[in-house]
């Protein structure tokens, strides 16, 4: 029975699925006949390994009617990587590779037509969902042996060429190959890029003191947060800083989000983990693809996915097109984005921390609590351009600040030290202990994750504060929505100031955060002491 | 013994804002009271009261070790002595305290009444929100700017907004505490009260040593009122030491005027109430405390009014023409005639006298509204 199986992953977002590829050497007509749904990249693989198959050396069953399964046949397949586990599995069909060393074993890799293996984008998520499946060792490109070798308890073979991979599961001695290019280059031109983020502090802030506690509330619990305010006032200034008072990703953060980069195939050449919280900043004028994920071809996780675990920054926020705004709903609510079309869709983690920037008007300049406010654009064009932040999108931002632009006796206050960040880091960190410990066991990291029905059951504010914030409701000053979220933010404040659980105190300040009213200057004082 | 050293020792004997004691000095003089309880003879009371603390007090002494550590007693006939702080001896007692202080314990570089002469307190709740200490900060840095003293109390919330207001523009500013001007209340703003004495002034009824309490706030704010031509009160909630402030300056018919808030806050709900019963003015700037401070007619504000348009110096009639005139397809006279309800020549008349003014364009029989 000339048959054999090897076994490869295919993505689906990030999900995967394990693939049994299935090679017949049978009488019959003289053909490649390939069945199972591929796609166009995976078409090509019949080419592309019979000839890597001839140039390592190996002879391909040219006499034969060769069949190849792609099973489970009704999941759409696509991607290059499948090339490796169908020249295996047809070797070993033909006898040059013993059926048993399959057994287990993962195959990912591009072959070239010189039978060189090739990086694909995507190893560490197909690492990950191998391991979830009980697989235990994976083969894959040399370069990308690293990333897979993230994932714990998984044995990883990096390897060259096809002659290697054959030779290693007979157990024979491996021939030499010219190392494989990496799949990332690096980048063209050393400009600032990623680095200007890393030098920013909070120091560099004067005044604002309502702004950067909102912001410490934001990191230390993941709110989602809204700043608005007259052109040059600062929102772009203190957005940028919000990663520098992220603590360093825990080792579960790290591997998801460097899964998505490396579905994205944008995972540094020289790094393989990510280790420090991201920030991506889109442009507004962004499509849609880019932001939310999609593309032609396999889909890509966009912008709201490669800033998982980190800071989404969309700037000018009512600029972006409306259905875009729309689509933002789901993310901001579940921490996640399904992107569906035709028959496959697919769904990437997207738990950022939203920070939308809007300026109060068109032209930048209005400012509702300032005479000195030169605006001038016609109320109507104002509304139309408030509108654009539609009431659903509203309700689903935790907290909303006005930024005021420095008034001159911050710029010049002899006693005015702006807290540098490592301070506020040191903070947030302790409070985002708090809620790891609290949250130990579900599904749950951060206070923003918490479903409301959970939260409300195990973790109620006290008494008082819980019969204030239903009032709230009841008069119709809160949707149900808006409650949950003036509850978690109830926590995060908590966690920030080491109170057990939330109470009064604690309310008041979520629900300034929320609605925008000033905050008391206790609070801010008594932050900084703690 | 001289009359400073004996109101120095008097200072350290009774406490702030005791009435009996500043008639007592006021009529006999301070030299002869003190000698007078020294002997333990009872005036008015107070020698029973204040027979605890005779023992051991040399204020001579007390006098020099202050002077080495630059903390210096301001009494009646000194120069920087703001004779204005007799008022205090004329008016009605609040809660029991009144009168005129004996004397201030000071530190720091700057003339007492130099700087009061043209000043205004700028006091508020200790729970403050962001808003209060940005507009105090505001108004505070603005009066500074003007020349006018800043004077305060030092404690959290809009006090130190206002000192450091002051401070940012480089203009001066007294602390007024309820304790000795040696010790930094509250521990908090030690720094604060530090560059204070630095650039400005700190000064207390109180000799060194004392320690605040509640009392001792209350005859504060008496002083605070009364350095001053006027107190602007930034948030008081409905039990706030500010409120007391206000209320003293009511008394000595100094100007009282209060920043408005969110009518939801709670911090604002003492000012809305002074405003209310008209015991306040309503300020919202710097420009305003400043008109209200400065003689009648010497400094006015300009009324707050939008831009100029050219519409506004149309008549009536005008008006109704240029209402009827359409924005981009030209009409007719009669058209517009009948629109405005007026006759034809007069529509014809206005709307040559308008296109005068560019605000109409057109001919004989199509006119539409100009610039569009």
């Amino acid at each position: 029975m000339a048959v054999a199986t090897a076994r490869t992953i295919s993505l689906q977002g990030a999900t995967g699925y394990l693939i049994d590829v299935q090679v017949d050497l049978s009488q019959g007509v003289v053909k490649t006949a390939m069945v199972g749904r591929p796609d166009a990249s995976i078409s090509e693989a019949r080419d592309r390994c019979r000839a890597a198959v001839t140039n390592s050396g190996f002879d391909w069953p040219a006499t034969r009617r060769v069949t190849i399964l792609l099973s489970p046949a009704d999941l759409p397949k696509r991607g290059p990587h499948f090339d490796l586990a169908i020249a295996v599995a047809t070797l070993s069909a033909a006898g040059k590779v013993p059926p048993g060393a399959l057994a287990g074993v993962v195959f990912i890799g591009e072959l070239t037509l010189d039978g060189r293996l090739r990086s694909v984008p995507g190893v560490l998520p197909m690492t990950m969902s191998a391991s979830n499946r009980g697989i235990r060792c994976v083969v894959v490109p040399e370069p990308q042996a690293d990333e897979a070798a993230l994932v714990p308890g998984m044995t990883v073979l990096g390897v060259r060429s096809l002659a290697q991979v054959v030779a290693e599961l007979n157990g024979q001695e491996i021939p030499v190959a010219p190392p494989v290019e990496p799949l990332a280059s690096g980048p063209l031109l050393s400009w600032r890029g990623d680095e200007r983020i890393a030098d920013l502090d909070m120091r560099d802030v004067l005044g604002m003191a309502d702004a950067r506690y909102a912001l410490e509330v934001a990191a230390a619990g993941g709110h989602h947060l809204m700043l608005s305010g007259p052109k040059g006032a600062g929102k772009t200034t203190l957005a940028e800083r919000i990663t520098s008072l992220l603590p360093d990703l825990t080792l579960e953060e790290s591997l998801e989000l460097s899964a998505i980069y490396s579905l994205a195939g944008c995972l540094p050449p020289d790094q393989t983990m990510i280790t420090r919280p991201p920030f991506r900043a889109p442009h507004h004028s962004a499509s849609r693809a880019s932001l939310l994920g999609g593309g032609s071809g396999r889909v890509r996780p966009g912008e709201v996915s490669r800033a998982h675990t980190g800071t989404l920054f969309l700037d000018e926020f009512p600029l972006f097109n409306a259905d875009i705004i729309e689509a933002l709903r789901q993310p901001l609510e579940s921490g996640e984005i399904t992107i569906a079309r035709g028959e496959e869709s697919a769904t990437f983690p997207a738990r950022s921390m939203f920070v939308i920037a809007c300026n109060p008007c068109p032209c930048g300049d209005y400012h509702p609590t300032n005479r000195d406010n030169r605006c001038t654009c016609a109320e109507v064009k104002r509304r139309e351009y408030r509108r654009r932040i539609s009431g659903p999108i509203a309700d689903r931002i935790d907290i909303t600040r006005h930024i005021e632009p420095v008034r001159p006796y911050e710029m010049f206050d002899p006693l005015g030290r702006p807290e540098p960040s490592a301070e506020v880091r040191r903070r947030v960190t302790a409070a985002r202990l708090a809620q790891s410990q609290r949250y130990a066991g579900t599904a749950w990291r951060l206070n923003a994750d918490v479903a409301g029905p959970a939260l409300r059951k195990s973790w109620p504010l006290t008494d008082e504060a819980d019969r204030h914030l239903t009032e709230r409701v009841y008069s119709g000053e809160l949707t149900r929505r808006g409650a949950t979220r003036v509850h978690r933010l109830a926590w995060t404040v908590a966690d920030l100031a080491g109170v057990g659980v939330p109470g009064m105190r604690e309310l008041d300040v979520a629900l300034r955060l929320r609605t925008g009213e000033p905050m008391s200057v206790a609070t801010l004082e008594t932050a900084r002491a703690g | 013994m001289t009359e400073r050293v004996a109101r120095a020792a008097l200072s350290r004997l009774s406490e702030p804002g005791d009435t009996r004691l500043s008639t007592l000095v006021g009529t006999l003089g301070a030299a002869k009271v003190y000698a007078l309880l020294r002997d333990e003879e009872d005036v008015a009371g107070v020698s029973t009261d204040v027979a605890t603390r005779l023992r051991g007090l040399d204020p001579e002494r007390e006098l020099e070790a202050a002077g080495a550590r630059g903390i210096r007693f301001i009494c009646p006939g000194d120069a920087e002595w703001p004779g204005w702080l007799s008022d205090l001896d004329h008016a009605e007692p609040l809660q029991g305290r009144g009168g005129a202080p004996l004397g201030l314990w000071a530190r720091g570089p700057l003339s007492l009444a130099e700087v009061c002469r043209s000043s205004a307190a700028v006091v508020g709740s200790r729970s403050a929100t962001t808003y209060g200490t940005a507009v105090a900060a505001d108004i505070a840095a603005y009066l500074a700017n003007s020349g006018v003293g800043v004077v305060s109390g030092a404690a959290f919330g809009i006090d130190q907004a206002a000192h450091r207001g002051a401070l940012a523009t480089k203009g001066q500013t007294v602390a007024v505490l309820a304790c000795g001007v040696d010790r930094p209340y509250p521990a908090a703003h030690k720094n604060l009260l530090d560059y204070i004495v630095d650039v400005g002034l700190v000064v207390s009824e109180l000799p060194p040593g004392c320690s605040p309490t509640r009392l001792r706030f209350l005859s504060r704010n008496r002083v605070i009122a009364a350095l001053t031509q006027g107190t602007v009160i930034v948030e008081a909630a409905v039990r706030s030491g500010a409120l007391n402030t206000a209320g003293w300056a009511l008394r000595l018919n100094r100007q009282v005027m209060g920043v408005p808030g969110p009518v939801t806050s709670a911090p604002s709900e003492g000012v809305h109430h002074l405003i209310r019963t008209r015991d306040a003015s309503l300020v919202t700037r710097g420009e305003d405390v400043l008109e209200l401070l400065s003689p009648v007619g010497s400094f006015l504000t300009p009324d707050a009014r939008g831009p100029d348009r050219p519409r506004d110096a149309l008549t009536e009639r005008e008006q109704r023409v240029l209402d009827a005139v359409p924005l981009f397809r030209g009409a007719s006279p009669g058209s517009i005639a009948r629109t405005a309800g007026l006759a034809v020549p007069d529509v014809r008349e206005v709307l040559t006298r308008m296109r005068g003014k560019s605000l109409v364009e057109g001919a004989d029989d199509l006119w539409r509204l100009a610039g569009q």
